[in-house]
């Protein structure tokens, strides 16, 4: 058995939510019970952006940098891009150095657990396993109406924390349970009540009997849950009662967060104290990894997967929409993909520039000092994130640049604001940000002289490709 | 160093003119120009036109396309590209061409076309002169950028949003009298404040409209001058300035530092200073753009802006009339054009040619240009020569 042992856990949910009630106006039923709320990503949120905020929290709570990774794996049934390894611009936002091995586990959503086995050994510490998904169906689907979001972060070090004592695995031929087609983003099924079951409980059973823990004696215990009443049906298999699953359960709250289920429950069973925690997960096709996992020191914790905003069917579906919207032709303003990449220590990192001369910080770090006018090599300083807002304006639709149209149509009005960032050390460096999770409907105004912090984010699409960069939001404190 | 003077200065109508190319506008403009001067085309020296290419019609050798349309065949041409201030750079270039002794006479102008695009694609060009990398991809265009601003402004000195509604009302009704104004109608106060917003805090009436239109300026030597009019406008003073493109990257959020040097080196060069002034043509793009420009040029002090227009001290029978033309938020604002039509109302107010806006006797007008948000800025001077005993029906005689 691995000598890793999780020592923090980060986790993030989208702030939007959509309840049950909503959904039954809409449709008359529905379709997914045991499911009261669920999170929905922003327009400017995926998989990608979703395990950044995660990652960053696992990070943070441990104190540790992320150039200090020696292996970063991210988990995801929704990868926004089917080829290209997203992993890597995961690295680029959480600093990890470009030698410490980047993996990608997707096409299961026992995705989760199977990057956190391969991490167990492969030994490398520390290493930071990031599930994060938000899966999707055709809106009258059982699985669209469970269909949540959300992302948990494993930090792993040789030291303290939680270690995995016994794990099995099991694998049984169940075709059609659950799969998507390729070049599809809509996950389907055949909807063969008895059969779905049964593949679920026999892949569970079959791993617990491979871990040896038919009688796991755990006050929690995290199960893959693809809606709100299937992980209570797997008490049999794993010799857990239904208020152990419930002690630690999160799709009545996320919803169904694919990949993410089992790390999220298993991010909640640590952050609230449990000692003895059985992680169960599930995949179609179908699959399953069963872990026991015991407290042997620390856990060192962040989770932020609280809802702010409670959306409308319609609002939805607004946000449900295509991302790729069409932008017209004919452009006069355009930044290539090479001239985008040479400024992603910023966009990723907000990585500023201290002038040699004066002390000053340069943001972007190039050109001529705006303080003192040198032009010498900046040292770079990374901000921590935090900034005041020294100018702001809210920007309707129609009055965007057409990079922003599809945003536009999915998530309306947003504010642009010049922020200044806190340096390192004292002083202040501006940019100008994008405003995201900000609606003076609900959050009220956000005006010069308030506190913000910076967040990964979509930016625009282009020629097909995603630019991610960051934005602020409303600082938490 | 030997003066230069204007000898005549005329427009196409600004708006929306599907039937017009960029060319046949700038002959408009270029045939006013010559209205009331013996000039020949011959008698051309060099030719300077500004254009910032909205819509990508002639991205490259616009200048001549425009001149040679004329006929101005052979005549070394140069295109100026300095965003929304590039005609007002033409014709410091002008000036400078002839102090230097290089030109006699020079024809200085801009022509824009930006209303046959789609709304779609115009979107793409409103924003080019924005700093491009950060600015725009956090997602502003000008109204976005000029909005921040006002945010500053609001919160740095109390301006309220009536006080940015004078700035449309005033020039909506200059604008009215102005024969060749885009939007020439009146608007109140509470039209312009309940307007739908734009980028907040600014409402449409805070906004000027994108334009097609062609401005032209003739400039001659002391040498040359009486060859060619009984007019003298005399270039009192030139002064221009740069900044950083991005608002970010500026000494201040509520204020154009590089209109701020502009102005004042105008002002030393003429000898002169803001209590001079008769009238000034300001780039209004945004009625913030105005209230700063108050402050930039020294009409009043930092922060007082929103007082003093609110106080009807730049009507035209105010302290310092303000955009007589109706400014770009009236006249309209065809980007490459826009400086060069500023210069067109100082002259025609210098020569009493300003039909019903005309202005009592004025001697010294200022024009005011910016480019962008404030990265490149032109202030020019004008003072008139020539007695107003000798103006007669929009002409000078002598």
């Amino acid at each position: 058995m691995s000598d890793l042992a999780i020592s923090a856990v980060g986790a993030y949910a989208p702030r939007l939510r959509i309840d049950a009630d909503a959904f039954a106006e809409a449709w008359g039923t529905f379709e997914a019970s045991g499911i009261d709320h669920k999170a929905v990503p922003e327009a400017d949120e995926d998989a990608l952006t979703m395990a950044a905020a995660a990652g960053r929290r696992a990070l943070d709570a441990a104190g540790l940098d992320g150039d200090a990774l020696a292996s970063l794996s991210l988990a995801t049934t929704t990868p926004p891009l089917a080829e290209e390894e997203l992993v890597v611009r995961l690295g680029s936002v959480l600093d990890a150095p470009g030698t410490a091995s980047h993996e990608q586990f997707t096409a299961s959503t026992r995705a989760g657990t199977r990057a956190l086995v391969a991490a167990l050994e492969t030994e490398r510490a520390p290493t930071l396993v990031v599930a994060a998904d938000c899966p999707r169906a055709d809106p009258p689907d059982e699985r669209e109406h469970a269909a949540g979001a959300g992302a948990a972060a494993l930090l792993l070090t040789a030291e303290g924390g939680a270690t995995v004592t016994a794990r099995g695995r099991y694998a049984t031929p169940r075709p059609g349970e659950r799969f998507r087609a390729g070049g599809d983003d809509r996950v389907q099924g055949l909807g063969v009540t008895s059969y779905d079951r049964a593949a679920f409980h026999d892949a569970l059973a079959g791993a617990a009997t491979d871990a040896g823990v038919d009688d796991p004696d755990v006050s929690a215990a995290a199960v893959q849950a693809p809606d709100g009443k299937r992980p209570y049906r797997a008490t049999g298999a794993l010799g857990v009662a239904s208020e152990t699953i419930h002690a630690s359960a999160t799709v009545q709250d996320l919803g169904d967060t694919g990949a993410a289920s089992v790390p999220l429950s298993l991010a909640r069973a640590l952050a609230d104290g449990h000692d003895r925690v059985l992680a169960a997960a599930y995949g179609s096709g179908a699959g399953a990894d069963v872990l026991l996992l015991e407290r042997t020191g620390e856990v060192a914790t962040d989770l932020a997967l609280d809802g702010a905003v409670d959306l409308s069917y319609p609002e939805y579906l607004r946000r449900r929409g295509d991302l790729d919207g069409e932008e017209p032709e004919g452009g006069g303003a355009y930044v290539s993909v090479p001239t985008w990449r040479r400024s992603l220590p910023q966009r990723h990192r907000l990585v500023a520039g201290r002038c040699p001369d004066c002390d000053a910080l340069a943001f972007p770090p190039e050109g001529a000092c705006t303080d003192c006018g040198a032009l010498g090599d900046y040292a770079d300083v990374r901000l921590p994130g935090g900034g005041t807002v020294e100018a702001i304006t809210r920007i309707g639709r129609g009055g965007s640049p057409p990079e922003f149209a599809a945003q536009q149509v999915q998530s309306g009005a947003f504010g642009v604001a010049i922020v200044a960032f806190d340096g390192p050390e004292g002083g202040t460096v501006s940019a100008p940000a994008q405003v995201t999770d900000h609606d003076p409907e609900t959050d009220g105004d956000l005006s010069v002289g308030d506190r913000v912090e910076a967040v990964a984010r979509r930016i625009y699409t282009q020629e097909g490709v995603t630019r991610y960069g960051f934005k602020i939001r409303p600082a938490d404190d | 160093m030997r003066d230069a003077y204007v000898v005549g200065a005329g427009q196409s109508d600004f708006g929306s003119f599907p039937g017009e190319s960029y060319r046949s506008l700038f002959r408009t403009a270029f045939e006013h120009t010559l209205e009331g001067t013996a000039v020949e085309p011959g008698d051309v020296d060099e030719a300077i036109v500004g254009t910032l290419g909205v819509g990508g019609r002639q991205l490259g050798l616009p200048g001549p396309a425009v001149t040679e349309h004329v006929g101005l065949h052979g005549v070394p041409t140069t295109r100026v590209e300095n965003a929304c201030a590039a005609s007002g750079y033409a014709v410091r270039q002008g000036v400078q061409a002839i102090r230097s002794g290089m030109a006699d006479l020079v024809l200085a102008g801009g022509v824009e076309v930006m209303t046959d695009v789609s709304a779609e694609a115009v979107r793409y060009w409103l924003g080019v002169s924005g700093e491009t990398e950060w600015e725009r991809l956090s997602g502003t265009t000008f109204a976005g950028v000029y909005a921040q601003m006002a945010s500053a402004h609001m919160r740095e000195h109390g301006t309220t949003v009536d006080q940015l509604s004078h700035v449309a009302v005033k020039n909506h009704a200059n604008g009215a009298k102005n024969p060749h104004a885009q939007l020439g109608f009146e608007c109140s106060l509470a039209d312009a404040s309940a307007a739908p917003t734009v980028a907040d805090p600014l409402t449409l009436y805070h906004c000027c409209p994108t334009t097609d239109g062609a401005a032209t300026v003739l400039l001659a030597s002391e040498d040359a001058i009486d060859r060619f009019t009984d007019a003298r406008v005399r270039v009192a003073g030139v002064g221009a300035g740069s900044d950083r493109v991005g608002l970010f990257q500026r000494d201040t959020y509520s204020g154009v530092p590089a209109a701020r040097r502009a102005a004042g080196t105008a002002y030393d060069r003429a000898g002169a200073g803001p209590g001079d002034l008769d009238f000034a043509e300001v780039h209004d793009c945004f009625a913030i753009a105005e209230l700063m420009a108050y402050e930039d040029i020294g009409l009043c002090e930092r922060g007082e802006a929103g007082q003093y227009i609110a106080s009807g001290a730049t009507r035209p029978d105010g302290e310092t009339a303000v955009n007589t033309s109706g400014g770009l938020k009236s006249k309209g604002h065809p980007i490459g054009a826009t400086g060069a039509g500023q210069v067109v109302e100082a002259f025609d107010q210098l020569t009493g040619a300003a039909g019903d806006r005309q202005l009592d006797a004025p001697e010294v007008g200022l024009t005011h240009n910016v480019g962008g948000s404030g990265g490149a800025a032109v202030v020019h001077l004008f003072e008139r020569d020539h007695d107003w005993a000798d103006v007669s029906d929009g002409e000078v005689v002598a």
